[in-house]
């Protein structure tokens, strides 16, 4: 008997990610102060979100100049998880409503 | 003197005398008790059936409040601005992991400075900077560090054979804990 397969149905990367952010509530706010080292937060920030280094450089650097960034956005559980391991960094991070934000 | 961390094939390694890595152990020892959960005052109170186990009640208490202590706010800081009892609802579902996760890197940090040559894999060398951070965390903390300016002043006072207050010994050795750490992040950027 021939085994039947249905193809996979995937949805392009940019629609997904669209549809992700319209229902995003919840954003990450990393905040500046003087003792972590732009170099480590560079690090947690590719190393734990996946960035490219331009994007975590860019991130680190409006973190130092602005004094916080919104480094990541998404469902409740995955910010408070994100919010968790920013801590165990020692990263100075909390997390709000993305409309309260 | 101490010879800054590189990447090796081995793994990241760093040279550190005897006398660098005892007051490393040190201070990766000091934020562990920083990070002990607050005890109770043992004595008459103390519930004969929790003795009897030899086990600790406290293990298992949940956080009654924010820390009052400065560092140990630093290191277990509000996950929510301006909203105390959302914040401390969090902390009651984090608090005792977030502790128990950075008493490990602590601990881990301490015993990979057995020998003069420190080898860590890729994990362990994240793990060491983070214990390495905490100890920056509380050093930047005792010695008022809040803005840059700050950072700058600590930073300038370089020499060791001229420290006369404890304040300049801190910040000679927050100093060489921020080398370290500077360090140990250009030659894990490589593996990434």
């Amino acid at each position: 008997m021939p085994l039947m397969t249905a193809p996979t149905d995937v949805l392009p990367r940019e629609e997904t990610e669209q549809l992700r952010d319209l229902a995003v509530p919840y954003v990450l706010i990393v905040w500046n102060d003087p003792v972590n080292l732009m170099s480590y937060v560079s690090y947690v920030f590719r190393s734990h979100f996946g960035y490219s280094k331009a994007k975590a450089d860019a991130l680190m650097l409006e973190v130092h100049e602005q004094g916080r960034s919104v480094v990541a956005s998404g469902p409740l559980e995955k910010i408070e998880s994100d919010v968790a391991a920013m801590h165990a960094f020692g990263l100075w991070a909390t997390f709000t409503r993305a409309d309260g934000a | 003197m101490a010879k800054a961390f590189k990447n090796t094939p081995r793994g990241l390694s760093c040279h550190l005398e005897k006398a660098e890595r005892e007051l490393l152990r040190g201070l990766f020892n000091d934020v562990v008790t920083i990070l002990e959960p607050d005890q109770p005052a043992a004595g008459a109170d103390t519930d004969p059936l929790w003795a009897l186990t030899g086990m600790d009640p406290a293990a298992h208490a949940v956080p009654a409040a924010a820390p009052r202590d400065g560092a140990e706010l630093r290191l277990l800081p509000d996950a929510i601005r301006d909203d105390d009892g959302a914040a401390l609802e969090f902390r009651r579902l984090t608090e005792r992991g977030l502790r128990e996760t950075k008493t490990a890197a602590l601990r881990g940090a301490a015993l990979a400075l057995e020998s003069p040559t420190v080898v860590l894999d890729e994990a362990a060398a994240v793990r060491f900077a983070a214990a390495l951070n905490d100890v920056r965390l509380v050093l930047a903390q005792r010695l008022g560090v809040e803005t840059e300016e700050d950072a700058e002043r600590v930073h300038a006072v370089e020499d060791w054979s001229a420290a006369e207050t404890v304040d300049e010994y801190l910040a000679l050795v927050y100093n060489f804990t921020t080398w370290l750490q500077e360090s140990l992040m250009q030659a894990l950027a490589d593996t990434l």
